[in-house]
């Protein structure tokens, strides 16, 4: 955790800055974060970064300028020097044609509510057991890769519009392992996500692999493209909900015609009536932030209710340009898909359904035509061909080109249950990230566009 | 952190790491990873920040496994070498296939990306005034949306290994570009874009960024092609030869060429994350990737590129090779430990050197098999008119809006800005929304054409994402035009 000089010298510099009538915002990240990542049946890298960085937003009247450091943060002196190089940035900034909005504290907030200490000191030996066991049981002969994330986020907001202080403290870890046939090149995949010490079980992981190891002996089918029904792992359903949302229920894109909501107002019908999405920072599936990082209040937020739209974000420019009000949604999201009323099993579900594509994840999706809402992205791990809810072979790499407005519209059935799937990227500083959605969807008169003769 | 103070206990922390059994170890020290990002969305300056990073990477080759750690405080110089040996020893609680890094020479040298005028020393008052300039003649009635985007990246860093190579460096990377955008008769948004390129020759300071040739001097014309969008009719589902400007061709490259040659997703570093590759070991020296107009190089001894650094993150000079050899695959981009350990696997030597292509994005990130400048290389097939006069029906396709690519890289889907429809010889109108399909080795062996030195440019690309955790790498790619036949073009209705 930040050690009181640390957290004191940002109050001491806010303080003095609050003095002067400077308007800032400080934001203190301290990620401790470890990654193990196998390859070829070894641990490929084993990480440990332990990293602090310090943010300093400015606003001087209507130019703002930032300024972003990681180093060194020893006292009240490296604090100062970055403030005043954010002021000097905002003075020579050039204004806008409209006023900023303030960044402010609303209200002080001292939360750890997914905080284990455990794993944020977790020995990486235990993760190479896990591997170990994983490879052992499932069978050496066979190809394993895989990361783990694991760590702590720390993070503390002040500004100098008031006295408040927002500081949140959480761990989280990321598991991935991906088995892969060294011959005929099918690839299996298991997530488990968690923020807790003992949460990541090797058991889960082989026995999500013993369930397709036999359907996957037999000979991979190439599907012509077409329409189909396909049946869609949590994986898919949480980046499929996810680009619908980022593509389509932004205030900035809406306002501005981007949108492929755009043309629909509040209350709309948008998607099939099963769906409903929230954003919802009290729910366990997610990772929890009471406060978004330009200080504002999380509360539950309604995006989608029964396919009707709902609300949209809007971040601080966008909210300032347009004349709106900010929403919380700055930093992690906690988007919570409601769950459904099929049957507890996904093979349950489609039987009777004739031929059905069960498609776990998608890799590598994009967005052709954000207007239109039309996404593209490939099956990859443990996609399997079905027949009224029998398997009955692996399917070859297979595309999805589709809109939002289809396939999340066509919705047949959605689990009665959800599960968490981790969405946290590792591109920049650690965030944590997870959304809470159905254990699996059926859309029917979904496009196939294009197939290939592997996996 | 200072260098100065850094010598010795680095080098007392390789020696201890060494006498504790590892198989080899380096340091990377920057006392400076600095960058500045300008946007001017609609005029207005959404983005006026700048970043500083300092610190110390440490990795350690201990058992055959890696281990890594960074630290950004002084006092804990000592403390991220007994980190990353005790991490490398963990890790090899769990090793098939030990990694090795030979031993080579010591290198000593240094590397300079070549500049004029460094934009960091630009006073901000000037940089607004010349994207300010920019975004004024972006301006238009029927032009809705405007962004003018400048990234400015500055690295100064030194490197030590075990081999006894010492290595100082100064890299200075300039990224803009430009976009209008306005909603079509069917209330989609329509866009052109123009980004910051170098000419492969030259230097790369603010020099670059004022240069109208090399990107600012593209506003009329996307203007023009924008208004011709709004009105445009959509490109229809058909097969039709497509021709690939630089703006395209090198998001075509890097994706189908660029990454499935990285030796670490051959042989599988990646499958947790990005994906393998069609390409195995036996493929080098057999398999036939492109049509015999198809030539491939790494590095290209191209000066003026964000993927020229010097030397690498391991201490290897960068390496100017062939990867594609008149259509067969004849190498990759590789790193020591990758090439050691597929020759292994091989059992005969596939790769003679590293192709210095081990490369990591920051202090506190180990480095992997990264894209250096994958070029094709200019073809006999004439200039942009000669190649359009020498289609029959076919689309000119300029600047992606979106990618998707399978996860060994074996087929692909593309979205582009902008199409010009080309029948008998002739540009006969534009076309919106085109999209277009195809398997990597297919849609190669129908390259038909290839631009000569005149329709050769170097494309940057400051944000390829790979690895875990993550690392965006700045990247390079010079490409000619490039024409194939028989894509499959458009969606099916
Ligand atoms: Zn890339």
């Amino acid at each position: 955790m930040l050690d009181e000089t640390t957290r004191d010298a940002i109050l001491k510099v806010r303080d003095e800055a609050a003095e002067k009538g400077i308007d800032a915002l400080f934001t203190m990240h301290r990620e401790k974060s470890h990654l193990m990542r196998i390859g070829n049946n070894s641990v490929s890298l084993n990480t440990s970064e332990d990293l602090t960085r310090l943010d300093v937003e400015v606003i001087n009247g209507r130019r703002e300028g930032s300024y972003t450091i990681m180093g060194d943060i020893t006292g009240p002196d490296s604090v100062r020097k970055a403030l005043a190089v954010a002021v000097e940035k905002a003075s020579v900034s050039t204004p806008k044609d409209y006023d900023p909005i303030s960044r402010m504290v609303e209200e002080s907030a001292e939360e750890m509510l997914q905080y284990d200490e455990a794993l944020e000191a977790m020995d990486p030996g235990e993760k190479a057991v896990v591997y170990r066991e994983i490879i052992e049981k499932t069978g050496s002969h066979l190809n394993f890769s895989g990361s783990w994330s694991s760590g702590s986020t720390e993070v503390l907001l002040a500004s100098t519009n008031n006295d408040n202080l927002a500081w949140r403290i959480g761990t989280d870890q990321q598991f991935t392992c991906v088995l892969k046939h060294p011959e005929k090149k099918w690839e299996l995949a298991s997530f488990q996500t968690g923020w807790q010490a003992g949460e990541v079980k090797a058991g889960n992981t082989i026995e999500s692999f013993n369930w397709l190891l036999p359907i996957y002996q037999k000979p991979g089918f190439r599907v012509e493209p077409g329409e189909y029904t396909v049946l869609f792992g949590s994986q898919a359903v949480a980046e499929i909900i996810g680009m619908a949302i980022g593509t389509g229920m932004t205030g900035r894109g809406y306002e501005e015609g981007m949108n492929w909501t755009c043309g629909k107002k509040p209350g709309d019908s948008i998607l099939s009536d099963r769906i409903t999405v929230i954003d919802d920072p009290t729910d366990m599936n997610t990772f929890r932030f009471g406060f978004d990082m330009a200080g504002m209040t999380r509360n539950i937020f309604p995006i989608v209710e029964n396919g009707r739209m709902m609300n949209l974000f809007y971040d601080l420019a966008t909210a300032a340009k347009y004349g709106k009000k900010p929403t919380p949604h700055s930093g992690s999201a906690s988007v919570v898909v409601s769950p459904g009323d099929g049957p507890e099993c996904p093979m349950e579900a489609v039987k009777g359904m004739g031929r059905v594509l069960y498609i776990p994840a998608l890799h590598y999706t994009h967005i052709p035509n954000r207007s239109k809402g039309i996404f593209t992205g490939s099956s990859r791990f443990s996609a399997v061909l079905l027949e009224n809810g029998e398997m009955v072979s692996p399917i070859f790499s297979s595309r999805i080109t589709d809109t939002f407005q289809n396939v999340l519209g066509n919705v047949a059935v959605l689990a009665p249950w959800c599960t968490s799937v981790n969405g946290s990227s590792t591109y920049d500083r650690r965030m944590p990230e997870a959304a809470s959605v159905p254990g699996y969807m059926v859309s029917t008169g979904v496009k196939i566009t294009d197939s290939a003769e592997s996996f | 952190m200072r260098v100065e103070n850094l010598e010795r206990p680095v080098a007392e922390g390789i020696a201890r790491a060494m006498n504790a059994g590892a198989g080899y170890c380096d340091a990377r020290f920057f006392s400076e990873d600095g960058s500045e990002t300008l946007v001017l969305y609609d005029g207005n300056l959404e983005a006026n920040t700048a970043s500083f990073e300092s610190g110390l990477g440490v990795r350690v080759l201990y058992g055959g496994a890696w281990g890594f750690a960074a630290t950004s405080r002084a006092s804990d110089v000592s403390e991220a070498f007994e980190k990353a040996l005790a991490n490398a020893k963990t890790a090899s609680m769990l090793v098939s296939i030990p990694l090795n890094m030979g031993v080579l020479p010591a290198v000593t040298g240094s590397y300079s990306s070549p500049v004029v005028q460094d934009p960091f020393d630009v006073p901000l008052s000037e940089k607004l005034a010349f994207l300010g300039g920019l975004d004024e003649r972006l301006k238009a009635d029927f032009v809705q949306r405007r962004v003018v985007f400048l990234y400015l990246q500055r690295m100064r860093n030194w490197f030590w290994n075990s081999d006894g190579s010492f290595i100082e460096r100064n890299l200075l990377n300039c990224f803009a570009d430009s976009m209008v955008m306005a909603q079509d008769g069917d209330g989609q948004m329509q866009r052109r874009s123009k980004s910051l390129l170098t000419p492969g020759t030259g230097t790369r300071g603010w020099e670059m960024v004022t240069n109208p040739d090399l990107w600012s001097g593209r506003a009329e014309g996307m203007k023009e092609e924008l208004s011709q969008l709004l009105t445009a009719p959509e490109l229809e589902y058909g097969r039709r030869s497509v021709i690939l400007l630089p703006g395209q061709g090198h998001l075509q490259v890097h994706e189908t060429i660029g990454h499935p040659l990285e030796l670490d997703r051959i042989l599988g570093y990646e499958l947790s994350y990005a994906g393998g590759s069609f390409v195995t070991l036996d493929s080098f020296g057999r398999l036939r990737y492109g049509s015999d107009k198809l030539s491939v190089s790494a590095f290209g001894s191209v000066e003026n590129s964000p993927g020229s650094f010097g030397y690498d993150d391991e201490g290897t000079p960068e390496r100017d090779y062939l990867l594609i050899d008149k259509g067969i695959l004849v190498n990759c981009l590789t790193s020591r430990a990758m090439i050691s350990e597929a020759n292994h696997t091989a059992g005969r030597q596939v790769f003679e050197h590293s192709g210095g292509a081990s490369r990591s994005t920051a202090f506190y990130k180990a480095p992997i098999d990264r894209m250096t400048n994958v070029n094709v290389l200019p073809g006999n097939d004439g200039n942009l008119s000669d190649i359009i006069a020498g289609t029959e029906d076919g689309v000119l396709l300029d600047n992606p809006t979106s990618w998707s690519i399978g996860s060994n890289r074996e087929h692909f889907h593309f979205g582009c800005e902008i199409a010009w429809e080309i029948k008998g010889g002739k540009i006969t109108r534009v076309l919106k929304n085109p999209t277009y399909q195809g398997h990597t080795l297919e849609f190669y062996g129908r390259l038909s054409a290839v631009g000569d030195r005149s329709t050769w440019v170097v494309e940057q690309v400051p944000n390829c994402g790979k690895g875990e955790p993550n690392q965006v790498m700045e990247i390079g790619h010079g490409v000619p035009v490039m024409r194939f036949d028989d894509v499959i073009t458009g969606e099916e209705k």
